[in-house]
């Protein structure tokens, strides 16, 4: 071929769309395309509200966490118990969290766009101006939900995907499934530990099995939660965090000492308000986590004697301290206490106590062991077996260092004669995304395709078409 | 499909003040061969545009009366032949400057040459930018028509032959439709056989030569933080278009600081770029407050808030030549600290010598001259720009500008570029290096890979033509040091422990978790645990070294020991990464262009004159995907695979 030749005239003229997976949490949501191996959208949950020029504004995204607006308040439109409670703005938050990366804000007049060339004379008027075009008017999407999502709410997110975004298919999968999807399992037990919940869902041939379905609220803002509870009795002083927002330099200090910091003050009308320092601490309590909280590998409870008689506290006491240093520049060794924060996940008994905390204390039912076997009370015997030799461990916080060794002796303590096997990615990414990821395999499956609710199937049958199909 | 040479290789690197370009790859690559702005003008027809501002000029051709009476008619003519001859011009786009002048029409003239005939004139408007549409604003493509109007006269400006692939490097902002839409033009309107996007991030990572770094962005409304690791984007926690933080932030700080002194926004830019401006790290002390003392009495010593300059002017206001600006100034009495020297070259020299003659009456040290610019109080700029010829007059319709250059001297102000605005709008930032800072260590937070995260913090590249203010970079470092670097006691323990702790973890004590699925790295890699870490560290970070692959994931830093339980917290220590130097001219290139380079403390840090590492990163990706492995590693899009799967395919070339 001469370069200098044209090229030959043959051009592409399908329209391949991939669909939009949208999985939304209460701590992040994840948004993405279908086909692909993690979600190029991540973004918190939370939004800020502030007043400025004498209108409300919002903000979506992670900017919030890289500079404070005057007066700003932070929200998250999901309750406690993973359900939505505001729509219209998780509606806006969800839109953000794909029309940011994703498809962009809207489309461009086609007319206009320079894809197509159109003679002068057929350029439309002004007074030809479309109705605003809707954010997903050419992609197919799939949404998660919590396996106890209720009728109404379902409804409802049908209603948003149609109506307000204008998908021209829909559906709707329970994350548990999709979390088993992720780890190649059409039958499994699905541990999902959350920000705001903690989840066990058996999923049988890709359906879940309702009764099974179990959830509690130790997930890791109940540690968050408990690691405050530590730091407000820890031993030299009480150790307050003050978010970086808040600091303009630190000096160094010795370990346990004062902290020298040069602290930054805003104007009173200016200033955050607390739900905002609240959660830039979350930041630093999430690096703590990663840095310093370690779950006790058993065997046995933290509380009791290890096998070989020693009690497990000495032990733990026995390993070396981690460090951590707080924006402040407090700084300070943590011994034995950085496996306590987590016991509670386990054995009740072990929460540390604190009077403020929004979580009351855990009852012995909420604990995974417990969680786990009520659970499995509730499905067939037959399948119980197979169940738990196809454990799937996948939520954020279930990589807390140690967690699934420990859930492997608790498990194995619990049901000595079947095979335990615990499946838990490595990969921090499938680990996090694990029902991101089981989305953009089903929507991405050419069999597949029957499955979603088109916009005709939804203007002719209603919302209630998603308790139909989606099952 | 031949395969494609070197020589015929089209890059594109649009960002939202010049887009850089080049057709072919040369033997050892070098800086960008053509430099576009990235704006258009809108051309007669809407919708369509220009490159360059094409001023329409009338003119009157004085004449006797008409003989004939027939006035009316030519001025309908003309009128029909400007928007014939107005089209193709636009329609082309080419690189042609429009510089066309109407004759008269010749039927018309020649019947009656007495009448007085309107010309219209196209002239090229070298001075303003008025009604110039930038299709790029803070990275977003704002302007779809404008944009593609724009990369259509690139592609024509450099008129590849038609076995050209291109590669255009994307911004982070651009969401997966926008490059979609990209795509689509570029096989469509080009016919081009391959095409291929590279991040810029990822580009600037290709340029340094390293597999993981965290890569900010400075450009001119926004700064992107992205951290790379092992060649792969982070899209979590990226700061993608941090608003406030850009170039022209630090512009805006200088015309709060200076603009009531009779300071135009053209000076301000012209004052950032130059040599004098300069970010002093994070502590020290502007000259004239406590280092100059000696020099008595100073009106600038109030002046280190950056809040009350323009309570109190100096005194040592100089006359000036016949600036317009100047003249302005003296009438309204405001003269001070910031005096404005003009004129031409000999009122410049006289100026001088009153200069002197002020300056010693101040009192000032004589060696002042030879100080590094952070310890002077007042220096001075060369600002330039066009003034009219004054001698001509107008009557060949086409007005001539000089370039003008004239000495501007300012006070500490040059400082305080980075200090925080007065009128901030909604952010409550304190100051763009804090908010950068802040960026940065959300975005190193985020990477899911926690034993990175050292490494990310030491092997900062920062790139971006905001950060060729002088001492940038040696501020942001001194910002994050001040603000995140760990003190040594909470961190002296991962050094201590290693040699006492790490054996019993490896014989799998009741403390030590087998680390189920979730192997850490640096097991691996058993040596490091005798070698001194701090002497890893140091080889490691090797200035030009290009990293071999492989050895990121056993980064030898103190994670490694700590790994045992865990991780440790980040970051222990920052730096930013040398240039490799095996491309002389973009060291060249450095020398001359950033401002930073000559001395002063900002001299030694990296970065500078790779501000365009993102455009040499481009050529060598460009270099691997088209030419040395052919599309074997899906670097690019080719055109069979275009007409196959369609534009949203590009997401699986997009490196």
């Amino acid at each position: 071929m001469n370069p200098s030749n044209p090229p030959q005239a043959a051009e592409y003229g399908g329209d391949e769309v991939s669909a939009i997976v949208l999985d939304p949490g209460y701590s992040t949501t994840r948004a993405g395309f279908a086909g692909e191996d993690a979600p190029k959208s991540l973004i918190p949950t939370y939004y800020g509200k502030y007043n400025a020029d004498g209108q409300e504004k919002y903000i979506y995204g992670d900017d919030i966490f890289v500079t404070p607006r005057p007066g700003l308040s932070t929200y998250n439109p999901i309750g406690k118990d993973g359900i939505v409670e505001d729509w219209d703005m998780a509606e806006k938050v969800w839109e953000y969290s794909f029309t940011s990366r994703l498809t962009g804000a809207k489309p461009g007049n086609p007319f206009q766009n320079g894809l197509n060339d159109i003679p002068a004379e057929e350029l439309p008027t002004e007074m030809e101006v479309e109705t605003e075009e809707k954010p997903l008017a050419d992609s197919p999407l799939l949404m998660t939900e919590p396996g106890w999502n209720p009728a109404k709410a379902r409804e409802k997110t049908i209603e948003i995907a149609m109506e307000k975004w204008g998908t021209p298919a829909f559906y709707l999968a329970r994350n548990g499934v999709l979390a088993a999807f992720a780890s190649g399992k059409a039958s499994a037990l699905v541990v999902d530990i959350g920000a705001s919940n903690i989840s066990i869902t058996p999923v049988h041939d890709g359906m879940i099995l309702k009764r099974g379905v179990q959830h509690s609220p130790l997930g890791g803002d109940y540690i968050s939660s408990q690691i405050r509870a530590l730091f407000k009795k820890n031993s030299p002083q009480p150790i307050t965090i003050t978010p970086h927002y808040l600091i303009s330099s630190k000096t160094a200090v010795e370990a346990g000492q004062e902290p020298q910091a040069r602290y930054k003050t805003f104007a009173a009308d200016k200033a955050p308000d607390a739900s905002y320092r609240a959660l830039l601490e979350e930041r630093t309590i999430g690096e703590f986590k990663e840095c310093v909280v370690q779950v006790w590998p058993g065997p046995n409870k933290l509380s009791n004697n290890g096998p070989n008689g020693i009690p497990n506290e000495e032990a733990a006491r026995a390993s070396p301290g981690r460090p951590f240093e707080f924006p402040d520049g407090y700084n300070q060794i943590f011994g034995v206490d950085r496996f306590r924060v987590v016991e509670s996940l386990f054995d009740a008994k072990a929460a540390i106590p604190d009077p403020d905390s929004p979580f009351p204390a855990p009852t012995p039912a909420q604990t995974l062991p417990e969680l786990i076997k009520a659970s499995l009370s509730g499905v067939d015997v037959d399948i119980r077996p197979h169940l738990l030799s196809n454990v799937v461990v996948t939520g954020a916080s279930s990589l807390l260092y140690g967690f699934t060794d420990r859930l492997n002796q608790e498990l194995m303590a619990q049901f000595p004669g079947p095979r335990v096997r615990i499946s838990a990615p490595g990969n921090t990414a499938e680990r996090r995304f694990g029902s991101w990821i089981g989305g953009s395999i089903l929507a991405s499956l050419g069999t597949f395709h029957q499955m979603w609710i088109s916009k005709k199937e939804y203007e002719e049958h209603g919302a209630n078409i998603v308790e139909k199909r989606c099952k | 499909m031949p395969p494609f040479k070197d020589e015929h290789v089209l890059l594109i690197a649009p960002g939202s003040q010049m887009t850089l370009a080049q057709l072919g790859l040369p033997e050892t690559f070098t800086p960008a061969r053509y430099r576009f702005p990235t704006r258009m003008f809108p051309a007669e027809n809407k919708g369509e545009y220009e490159p360059y501002k094409v001023r329409e000029h009338k003119r009157e051709t004085k004449a006797a009366p008409s003989a004939n009476g027939h006035t009316e008619a030519p001025k309908e003519d003309v009128e029909m032949k400007d928007s014939a001859e107005g089209a193709p011009a636009n329609n082309t786009a080419n690189g042609d400057s429009n510089e066309k002048s109407d004759k008269p029409e010749g039927e018309n003239g020649t019947d009656n040459t007495q009448k007085a005939v309107e010309e219209i004139l196209y002239e090229e408007d070298v001075t303003s930018e008025e009604g110039a549409v930038y299709p790029i604003q803070n990275g977003r493509i704002v302007d779809w028509p404008c944009f593609f109007a724009l990369l259509t006269h690139i592609y024509n400006s450099l008129s590849p032959p038609f076995h050209t692939p291109i590669l255009l490097v994307s911004q982070p902002i651009w969401s997966a439709r926008d490059r979609e839409a990209i795509t689509q033009f570029v096989f469509e309107k080009f016919k081009v056989p391959g095409f291929s996007m590279m991040d810029a991030a990822l580009a600037a990572c290709y340029g340094f030569g390293v597999q993981t770094a965290t890569v900010v962005d400075v450009g001119k409304g926004k700064v992107d933080v992205t951290a790379v690791t092992d060649f792969a984007v982070n899209e979590h926690g990226r700061g993608i278009a941090l608003e406030g933080c850009g170039g022209d932030a630090m512009t805006d700080r200088l015309v709060e600081l200076l603009g009531q002194k009779g300071f135009t926004r053209e000076m301000c830019e012209q004052l950032k770029r130059s040599n004098i401006a300069e970010i002093l790290p994070p502590g020290t002390s502007l000259p004239g407050t406590a280092a100059t003392a000696r020099q008595g009495v100073n009106p600038a010593a109030a002046a280190s808030t950056g809040e009350a300059n323009g309570a109190d002017g100096g005194s040592r206001g100089l006359g000036d030549g016949n600036g317009n600006d100047t003249n302005g100034e003296d009438d309204e009495g405001v003269l001070d600290v910031a005096a404005i020297v003009s004129g031409d070259t000999n009122e410049y020299l006289a100026n001088m010598e009153k200069e002197k003659a002020t300056n010693k009456k101040g009192g000032v040290d004589p060696k002042q001259p030879r100080l590094p610019n952070s310890k002077k109080e007042r220096a001075s700029f060369q600002f330039e720009e066009f003034v009219q010829m004054d001698g001509e007059n107008n009557t060949s319709g086409t007005q001539r500008y000089l370039r003008h250059s004239r000495e501007i001297e300012v006070g500490v102000e040059r400082f305080l570029l980075a200090t925080p605005r007065q009128k901030i709008g909604d952010r409550l930032t304190s100051g763009i290096l804090e908010d950068i800072a802040t960026q940065i260590h959300h975005t190193i937070l985020a990477v899911p890979d926690a034993t990175k995260r050292s490494e990310l913090w030491d092997s900062l590249i920062i790139v971006g033509c905001g950060s060729r203010v002088r001492g940038f970079t040696q501020a942001l470092l001194g910002v994050i040091t001040q603000k995140f670097i760990l003190s040594p006691s909470a961190t002296i323990f991962t050094s201590e422990i290693p040699s006492t702790f790490t054996t019993p973890h490896h014989t799998g004590g009741t403390n030590t978790p087998a680390p189920m699925g979730q192997q850490p790295g640096p097991m691996y890699h058993p040596a490091a645990h005798g070698v001194n870490p701090l002497l890893v560290a140091a080889t490691h970070n090797n200035p030009g070294m290009p990293i071999a692959p492989g050895t990121p994931g056993m980064d030898p830093s103190i994670p490694t020991h700590h790994r045992s339980s865990g991780h440790s917290q980040t970051p222990t220590s920052v730096k930013t990464l040398r240039l490799p130097e095996y491309f002389p001219d973009f060291k060249d290139q450095g020398n001359t262009n950033a401002p930073g380079v000559s001395t002063g403390p900002s001299a030694t840090t990296g970065g500078h004159g790779m501000e365009e590492g993102a455009f040499l990163g481009a050529q060598m990706g460009a270099k691997v995907f088209f030419v040395l492995d052919q599309g074997l590693t899906k670097g690019y899009m080719s055109r069979v695979e275009y007409n196959e799967s369609g534009p949203s395919a590009i997401h699986e070339y997009i490196v």
